[in-house]
């Protein structure tokens, strides 16, 4: 699980982090990156929200997004980035995610003499400062705050959306069999909360957790998100019909969203937290429920 | 190899020790459905038997399935791990060590794959949730084991030191064949082909366990019908062939009958290990080397042991659940080595 195995080293990733700022504050005032490196979809999303994605000269094979992202040639994949093929590119800069991205690989640019710096992905205040700070690092502070306040302001919309509903409680799944739920201290527990659920999950230490169907069972949650992506062929609805105890189950509230955009800590967060609210809360956003005023405007779905 | 009783099987004993054994399997898999991370109403549950009570939910729906498959599973691996012992003459043998597990996780997961979906819905809607990935499982087994056994002939002899041997080597180029068919699938499918390779037990529709408990007792009782000829290869190939066992045509009916029991044990458990070995060197220290009497008892026992190993793994980091085969690894991995020491101590001419 190579998610489980990163995460472990998330720890020694934080300190490299500081390690390849203080680089940066010396080196840094020289002269603005032209070329750069992607080792993550979520920062090639982030390079072309800024609008500096010409920049990029290279990008993993899972880059699919923005459509000009596929167009960037390939330095390999996101877990093993190739070096060879990212010294051929010449980077005057090369951006992971702490946590995810190798850190042998790492070592091994930095020997090569390049600039490498991971940003953090590790909650929601986290990705947006990431974010800030690559703009900062390409020399357009300007297009990071308006990336940000663009974000903020999505999130502000669909917290005012939500706010008057009650909270209900939410299973995201990555994973069906076995069962990989997305447990606290993950900016994804941030957005359920965000979307007006909360995270059935959300009390456990780890990220990412293999629950047992039981603990489903005994928390009850009123919806369940299966936003994986993976190769299981078995019907997700034959996955819980055993299970009517559950009220999502009962009330058919299980809810396929196979999205890169809420499993990625990019720039398009902000659109992933509205999907998700809509699945969470469909009656916050229905138009006519809108039109009367005041308290009455998010009831409970018609089952 | 233990000394071999070739006798007159003793009914008495029979009847006690498997009878204690089956008591016992059955204590613990009502044991077993009552703990979990969960603390359930057991009142309320039995109240509500047949409603959508979340308490009767829990241990009918959740719990009992996948005890009951855990027991299947544990048996499964305990009596292929007897024969395989027995007809190679090998105290390692068990379906980990030879590679089968391997080779059935590598025949499941191509299968998994690579079989149109067409096929797997057409299955899925006559036989439940799983139906032609344990086939392809089955497939990968015998397949793994027929090469095995074939590289392992030595002047037409099965030499043991080959048969590890290749066993070890076949474990890790099936382990590099997985690896590479990990990564050139995409990166959100790698996630679910990992648990092929770690060994856990989930919850399971009825229908399923049933599926797993039909394939297993099948193999089992194919394999106890050949105990005394089990018996008599133990003493020796030659001798055996003296005393008129059919040897090439028991290896095939063992070969199939173990692997049609590991492919379906490996589709919906991924490769649990330690199992196969362990506990039927743990019984015959018990109940002895008589197959008749040895091959129900590692069976029940099996069941037993996996059903706890299960409850652990759920247990342990709750509400967060372990992969089984690493509690059967924790236990079984020292095991290995004990018994390796043993049988060098001992300067048993393998």
């Amino acid at each position: 699980m190579n998610w489980f195995k990163h995460n472990l080293t998330a720890l020694f990733v934080v300190n490299l982090f500081f390690v390849c700022f203080g680089i940066e504050a010396h080196a840094g005032e020289a002269k603005i990156p032209k070329s750069v490196v992607s080792l993550a979809p979520s920062v090639t999303e982030t390079l072309f929200a800024l609008g500096l994605g010409d920049r990029l000269v290279g990008v993993t094979n899972y880059c699919d997004y923005p459509p000009e992202a596929l167009k960037v040639p390939k330095i390999g994949d996101f877990i093993s980035p190739n070096i060879e093929a990212i010294m051929a590119k010449r980077p005057d800069l090369v951006i992971g995610v702490s946590g995810a991205t190798d850190l042998q690989k790492t070592k091994e640019l930095e020997r090569l003499g390049l600039k490498v710096v991971l940003v953090s992905a590790a909650n929601l205040n986290e990705i947006m400062n990431s974010m800030k700070s690559i703009a900062g690092l390409l020399g357009n502070e300007a297009a990071g705050k308006r990336l940000v306040m663009k974000i903020n302001a999505q999130v502000s919309e669909v917290k005012k959306r939500v706010e008057p509903a009650p909270r209900r409680p939410v299973l995201l799944l990555v994973g069906i069999r076995p069962l990989i739920a997305v447990g606290g201290k993950n900016f994804i527990d941030e957005l359920i909360t965000l979307a007006g659920g909360t995270n059935i999950a959300g009390n456990a230490g780890q990220p990412w957790l293999n629950l047992p169907d039981e603990y489903v069972v005994a928390k009850a949650p009123q919806v369940i998100i299966e936003a994986g992506m993976g190769s299981e062929r078995e019907a997700s609805s034959k996955r819980w019909e055993d299970l009517k105890s559950i009220p999502a189950v009962r009330q058919g509230r299980i809810y396929s969203y196979p999205s890169d955009k809420i499993l990625r800590p990019g720039p398009r967060f902000g659109e992933a937290l509205e999907e998700l609210a809509r699945l969470i809360h469909p009656e916050c956003f229905n138009f006519a429920n809108n039109q009367r005023n005041g308290e009455s405007r998010c009831e409970s779905p018609r089952p | 190899m233990e000394r071999v009783d070739v006798k007159v099987l003793d009914r008495r004993k029979m009847i006690e020790v498997n009878g204690i054994l089956f008591l016992a399997l059955i204590l613990s898999i009502v044991g077993c459905a009552l703990l979990g991370p969960v603390q359930i109403d057991l009142s309320r549950a039995v109240k509500n038997l047949f409603s959508s009570d979340s308490n009767a939910e829990i241990l009918l729906r959740t719990r009992l399935p996948r005890v009951l498959l855990g027991a299947a599973i544990g048996g499964g691996m305990a009596a292929c791990g007897v024969v395989l012992q027995a007809l190679l003459r090998n105290p390692l043998a068990c379906p980990q060590m030879l590679g089968v597990s391997a080779g059935a996780s590598l025949g499941g997961i191509l299968g998994l794959i690579f079989l149109p979906n067409w096929l797997l819905l057409l299955g899925g809607g006559l036989l439940g949730e799983i139906s032609w990935v344990p086939l392809a499982a089955f497939l990968g087994a015998l397949l793994s084991m027929a090469l095995v056994y074939r590289f392992s002939l030595f002047h037409g002899r099965l030499h043991p030191y080959h048969l590890l041997l290749t066993g070890v080597i076949f474990n890790a180029f099936i382990a590099a064949i997985m690896t590479f068919v990990n990564s050139i699938v995409d990166f959100y499918q790698a996630q679910g082909l990992l648990f092929w390779l770690l060994g856990s037990l989930s919850t399971r529709a009825y229908s399923t366990v049933a599926f797993i408990w039909i394939y297993v007792l099948l193999g089992f009782f194919w394999l106890w019908s050949k105990g005394v000829s089990l018996n008599l290869i133990t003493l020796g190939e030659d001798s055996a062939l003296q005393l008129g066992v059919e040897i090439s045509a028991l290896q095939r009916q063992v070969f199939v009958a173990s692997s049609l029991m590991i492919g379906a044990m490996v589709s919906v458990s991924g490769m649990i290990g330690f199992v196969g070995l362990m506990i039927p060197h743990v019984m015959r220290l018990i109940v002895g080397s008589d197959h008749r009497l040895l091959l129900p008892a590692s069976f029940l026992a099996g069941g037993i042991f996996l059903s706890w190993a299960d409850t652990l793994a759920r247990l342990l980091l709750a509400p967060a659940e372990l992969p089984v085969g690493i509690v059967t690894a924790f236990l079984g991995g020292p095991f290995f080595f004990f018994l390796l020491y043993r049988e060098g101590r001992r300067r048993i001419a393998l």
